[in-house]
């Protein structure tokens, strides 16, 4: 049964694996259960991948139900190329300190970058100060 | 009370049973029933094989029949507290269940009888619910049958007796309060197909009601939200064989269950059927392959894959197939028939989603709200169709998606007025929100310069307006085309009517000043039979404001050729002013290529015209320039010159002339002396002009070389070819 040819209907999805990626930065790969109207989704089986350069750690989660304005992008994913990506996993912890370390180090960037601005009377507002919206 | 606590073996039930006569705590009991102790105690399925005895053992349909007592009673301590004096009246229980499941027709006679003629009874029953309840209910008019439902399992109060089942002690406190005249007034919001009174227990289940009278304007209240995905089928209130093993008709129950189901209790056996059930239940999407048989699920199962919580899981169950060990296996569809938890959403639901995303897309007229998503399928129809091999892939993209067009209903909403009363209700609902606050302009300021200033305010929105109302007419117009595509023979004609209409209504807007007294004047005595209604400086007006000449420029292939060459000679006429206004705009160009358009389907003596009117030279003399003074006019011609859409016109002019000329060498363009008078002035001009000021065209005929070598002698001709950059030749 064709369900809405030519629309961005999420129903032919349904029962496929999927990659979505959140607004919140992370990204979730599971078996796409139901939607609705609002693009809620219920992912089975899900990993939350976190990559960091060329590695990537999966950590399993379980069940997640996303909230329909939450969600950036989700794309199937074909099983057979699934496996065939030039990034290579690595285990959880690895990749967890992986993420700490990047994140520290942007951190410093900010930091400095800020500290040259204010020298020079300058300020940006910072991103997580402002209103998404 | 006596009997009830004889009856009550437990300490904990008769806490339960006093708590009851307190009205507060009989809420809470009710809670502990559906979410508490009360339900968990219980299993169902013994509750449930209990029940399935009861039918078959009990056979007599008479609802007076003493309760007799329970056959071989398990242990009370299995059941929740009150299902156990539930059992007591089983046949009652029973009754109640063969009523509810059998026709409507005997049901209120059913129930009167129950209700009535157990009022006595209620004493003796052991449900001090019931017993209380009775007690109250004695003053009113009779009643649906409600002891049982209080003492049942949730079972049935979830099996789509729906609002049915409150309480009797919460039905007590309704009686008089304010919420019965709402409900009295409005209806209930869901009502089960049963004789009932109105206003009665369902209000506590639902929320209050909202009122829900059109005249008020308050949408009609839905009991279960629109958002809400299908429950069960309705009318499926007789699932008492939930999960026993047919797999027949199982399929909305075991929606429900389905995540319990994957638990260890179950059998293999059970688990196998439930599956079964959903998978040959539902429509499947294609590529599915066929079901797996009993065997090949036996050994998925007995592999124990699918126990939940196992770290194997983890690992993507569904995707490698029954076990982990397996190869990867290509093709999607094989995966899928392995995966147990596929079809989670039913047919039903993808049929519901879509229903709504559908609902979503209704329009009154898809051009204007999808208007790119028509285009491509207009192109698409046009493709010539792709091969055979790709034949697949592109027919699915041929299938449009044919969206039901729904017709335009205007509904002009009046608020609600009463005769006579003093003032308006202020009353607000989502369809007409209240006004809170009347604001009203006031102008404080009312001096002569402050007005003198609003005038010309005013008069510049008059004509800003003037140009909006021409391009909504334009607009219309030009979609016209595919308006006619679409409609039916019959209404071609009249759509052709219209079209000219609003053309008309175009021209006379931006061209002519109806209430002029100039226009009138000039009236008199003119050749030209539109420059009788025409005003230039309604025009001039419109060609001041960039949107005007943009709309022109949009508008000028629509107009009839009159209408076009007047707008042209008037555009020539004053161009000097028009340049000027330009400047900050610099939108002439766009007028260029319309402009262009008209100039080469003119003929000789419109053009000799318009090339006076462009040049302002004197010519034979013709009462619009008179008007104007001679100084101005040797001006104009080195003005136009300087602007480059002046040069351009200037060229066209000329280029249409040589064309002219050359098709025809007879042409009444050389006998006329003015043409040639004219001509001999502009290439004066031209050669006079410094060659720095002179302004760039956007573009040179090519004709033009030819046309000047008619006209000045070599000499001459080189020069102009310098300063104009004329020559073929590249420099």
């Amino acid at each position: 049964m064709n369900y809405m040819p030519g629309t961005a209907s999420l129903i032919e999805d349904i029962d496929k694996k999927h990659l979505v990626l959140l607004r919140d930065g992370r990204t979730l790969i599971g078996f796409l259960r139901s939607i609705d109207q609002f693009a809620n989704l219920v992912l089975h089986q899900t990993m939350e991948r976190i990559h960091v350069g060329k590695k990537y750690g999966d950590i399993p989660r379980g069940i997640f139900i996303v909230r329909g304005e939450n969600v950036v992008l989700l794309g199937e994913i074909d099983l057979e190329k699934e496996s065939d990506t030039p990034l290579q996993e690595v285990s959880i912890e690895e990749i967890l300190e992986e993420q700490r370390v990047e994140q520290q180090a942007k951190q410093e960037a900010e930091k400095l970058k800020l500290q040259a601005l204010k020298e020079r009377g300058l300020s940006i507002p910072r991103a997580d100060t402002l209103d998404e919206y | 009370m006596q009997s009830l606590e004889e009856d009550c073996p437990l300490e904990e039930e008769r806490e339960a049973l006093h708590g009851l006569v307190d009205e507060d705590d009989d809420i809470d009991q009710f809670n502990d029933d559906t979410f508490g102790s009360g339900a968990i105690d219980g299993d169902w399925r013994e509750e449930h094989d209990r029940l399935a005895e009861l039918d078959e053992k009990v056979g007599g349909t008479s609802p007076l029949q003493a309760p007799p007592p329970p056959p071989a009673a398990p242990a009370p301590s299995s059941l929740p507290p009150l299902y156990s004096r539930g059992l007591g009246e089983r046949g009652t229980l029973r009754e109640l269940d063969s009523l509810l499941l059998g026709g409507d027709e005997n049901l209120a006679h059913n129930l009167s009888k129950l209700v009535l003629s157990a009022e006595p009874d209620y004493r003796e029953l052991e449900d001090p619910a019931i017993m209380r309840a009775g007690l109250q209910q004695h003053k009113r008019a009779p009643l649906q049958p409600r002891p049982q439902l209080n003492s049942g399992s949730i079972w049935d109060n979830a099996m789509g007796l729906g609002g049915m089942s409150i309480p009797k002690p919460l039905l007590s406190q309704v009686q008089d309060s304010p919420l019965m005249s709402i409900i009295k007034e409005v209806g209930l919001p869901k009502r089960p197909p049963m004789g009932r009174d109105e206003g009665r227990d369902l209000s506590e289940r639902a929320p209050p009601p909202r009122s829900t009278s059109p005249v008020i304007g308050s949408p009609p209240v839905r009991a279960v939200p629109i958002g809400t995905p299908p429950k069960y089928p309705i009318g499926h209130n007789l699932n008492q064989q939930v999960l026993c093993p047919t797999p027949v008709h199982v399929r909305a129950s075991v929606q429900q269950r389905f995540p319990s189901a994957f638990n260890d209790r179950l059998s293999p056996n059970q688990l196998v059927n439930i599956a079964n059930s959903q998978l040959r239940g539902h429509a499947f999407p294609p590529g599915v392959g066929p079901v797996l048989t009993q065997l090949q699920r036996a050994q998925m199962i007995g592999a124990g894959q699918v126990t939940m919580g196992t770290k194997r899981e983890v690992g993507f169950v569904g995707q490698n197939g029954a076990g982990g060990d397996r190869p990867h296996r290509l093709g999607g569809s094989q995966d899928r028939r392995r995966d147990p938890y596929s079809n989670l959403m039913t047919s039903r639901e993808k049929e519901w989603v879509s229903r709504i995303q559908m609902m979503q897309l209704q329009s009154t007229d898809p051009y204007l709200d999808d208007y790119y998503y028509q285009n491509y399928f207009e192109k698409l129809e046009k493709r010539p169709s792709p091969m055979d091999s790709n034949g697949d892939a592109h027919k699915r993209e041929h299938t449009k998606l044919i969206t039901p067009q729904v017709a335009k209903l205007e509904h002009a909403y009046r608020p609600v007025q009463f005769a006579g009363s003093l003032g308006k209700l202020t009353v607000s609902s989502v369809n007409n929100p209240r006004k809170m606050i009347d604001t009203v302009v006031m102008t404080t300021r009312s001096d002569d310069e402050e007005k003198k200033e609003k005038q010309v305010w005013n008069k510049r929105r008059q004509i800003l307006y003037t140009v909006e109302k021409t391009y909504s007419l334009l607009l219309d117009i030009q979609d016209f085309e595919r308006k006619y595509l679409q409609t039916p023979e019959e209404e071609r004609r009249a759509l052709l009517e219209e079209r000219r209409s609003k053309l008309g209504r175009c021209s006379r807007i931006c061209l002519r000043e109806q209430s002029d007294t100039d226009s009138n004047r000039r009236v008199a005595g003119s050749s030209r039979a539109l420059l009788e209604i025409f005003s230039d400086d309604h025009f001039l007006q419109i060609m001041r404001v960039r949107k005007g000449k943009l709309l022109v420029s949009r508008l000028l292939p629509f107009l009839s050729v009159e209408h076009a060459v007047a707008v042209v000679m008037a555009t020539a006429r004053n161009l000097p002013y028009i340049a000027k206004k330009d400047a900050q705009d610099e939108v002439l160009p766009w007028l260029i290529e319309p402009f262009s358009i008209v100039i080469q389907h003119l003929a000789s003596g419109p053009l000799t015209d318009l090339l006076q009117d462009l040049s302002g030279l004197p010519g034979s003399p013709s009462e619009l320039n008179s008007s104007t003074g001679n100084q101005q006019q040797t001006g104009q011609l080195g003005k136009v010159l300087l602007s480059k859409f002046g040069l351009t016109l200037l060229y066209l002019i000329l280029s249409q002339g040589e064309r002219l000329q050359s098709a025809d060498s007879n042409t009444e363009l050389m006998e006329n002396n003015r043409w040639t008078e004219l001509v001999f002035g502009v290439t004066a001009e031209l050669l006079n002009i410094p060659e720095a000021s002179l302004a760039q065209p956007a573009f040179i005929p090519p004709s033009l070389l030819s046309f000047f070598s008619r006209y000045v002698d070599r000499q001459k001709l080189n020069l102009l070819q310098d300063k104009l950059q004329l020559s073929p030749k590249p420099r």
